[in-house]
């Protein structure tokens, strides 16, 4: 079992003023996924649109998880508009991602330069 | 079918928790580890603990009236099937009238249908049961034909 943990928002300068990179690891469960959804809350409050999280180190994601990013993506919309990207290369949590639908309403990329070039070329 | 403690596992054959969201991780190691004494290969163990953890996060949420309420979960196995009980005090809850964490979609029960060959559930004054059983001669990895098929 690995330990949850959610690291420090990374802003990137020249990537614009709103893009934030959250970075997540361990298993992802009900107990923790409160802690996830109020990061991703305190990023889009901040101004940022553009999220990126990287779930590389992520090995486990539960339904709660999943509908927390899926609720993220709503807030997007509502406030006019932004783009969450998930970077995973682990292939369950892919496969999770796909069996829950998930992968229609977010970008999944495979690493985290990837996302960022996306991002680059959306911008 | 017959307690899986008979099985020359040595495995437990039952354990009570808290219906406390920290008990979700000694769940999924126990699910995991009765899954590895039955001899399921590791995507067969990953969608089992999968299962596992949808139900006793349902019963944590949905059969609790508060922390010191307890999730009694219990196992059985035959030569061909391993069925994990979780058992609360509540009433089931149908994840699609959810209105917070697991929303939108009802994902929680969708994925244990999904990932395990039978769920059963037992609904009776006392709490609600719901029976996950994975059968060792599996059918191909749930996960793999999803993504078969997505892809």
């Amino acid at each position: 079992m690995r330990t949850f943990y959610i690291g420090d928002d990374v802003q990137l300068e020249h990537m614009g003023p709103d893009v934030a990179i959250l970075v997540v690891g361990g298993e992802v469960d009900f107990e923790v996924s409160p802690q996830l959804k109020a990061r991703l809350m305190r990023a889009i409050k901040a101004g940022n649109r553009r999220l990126i999280l990287d779930l590389t180190d992520v090995t486990f994601i539960d339904s709660t998880a999943i509908g927390v990013l899926a609720g993220t993506v709503e807030k997007l919309d509502e406030l006019g508009g932004g783009s969450l990207s998930v970077v995973s290369n682990h292939e369950k949590v892919v496969q999770i991602f796909e069996i829950t639908g998930l992968d229609n309403m977010v970008t999944i990329h495979a690493s985290r330069d990837e996302a960022l070039a996306a991002a680059t070329v959306t911008r | 079918m017959r307690a899986f403690q008979d099985t020359a596992t040595h495995a437990a054959s039952e354990l009570h928790v808290l219906a406390r969201r920290s008990e979700l991780g000694v769940a999924r190691k126990y699910a995991e580890d009765v899954a590895a004494a039955f001899g399921l290969d590791s995507d067969g163990r990953y969608e089992f603990v999968y299962a596992v953890n949808e139900a006793v996060t349902n019963a944590i949420r949905h059969g609790a009236s508060d922390e010191e309420d307890m999730i009694h979960m219990s196992i059985a196995a035959d030569a061909e099937r391993l069925t994990f009980c979780v058992r609360d005090r509540g009433t089931f809850v149908m994840p699609e009238v959810d209105a917070d964490e697991s929303s939108p979609g009802g994902r929680g029960l969708a994925l244990m249908a999904s990932l395990v060959d039978e769920v059963d559930l037992h609904i009776d004054p006392g709490g609600t049961t719901v029976r996950l059983t994975k059968l060792r001669a599996a059918s191909p990895s749930v996960l793999e034909t999803a993504q078969a098929q997505a892809g």
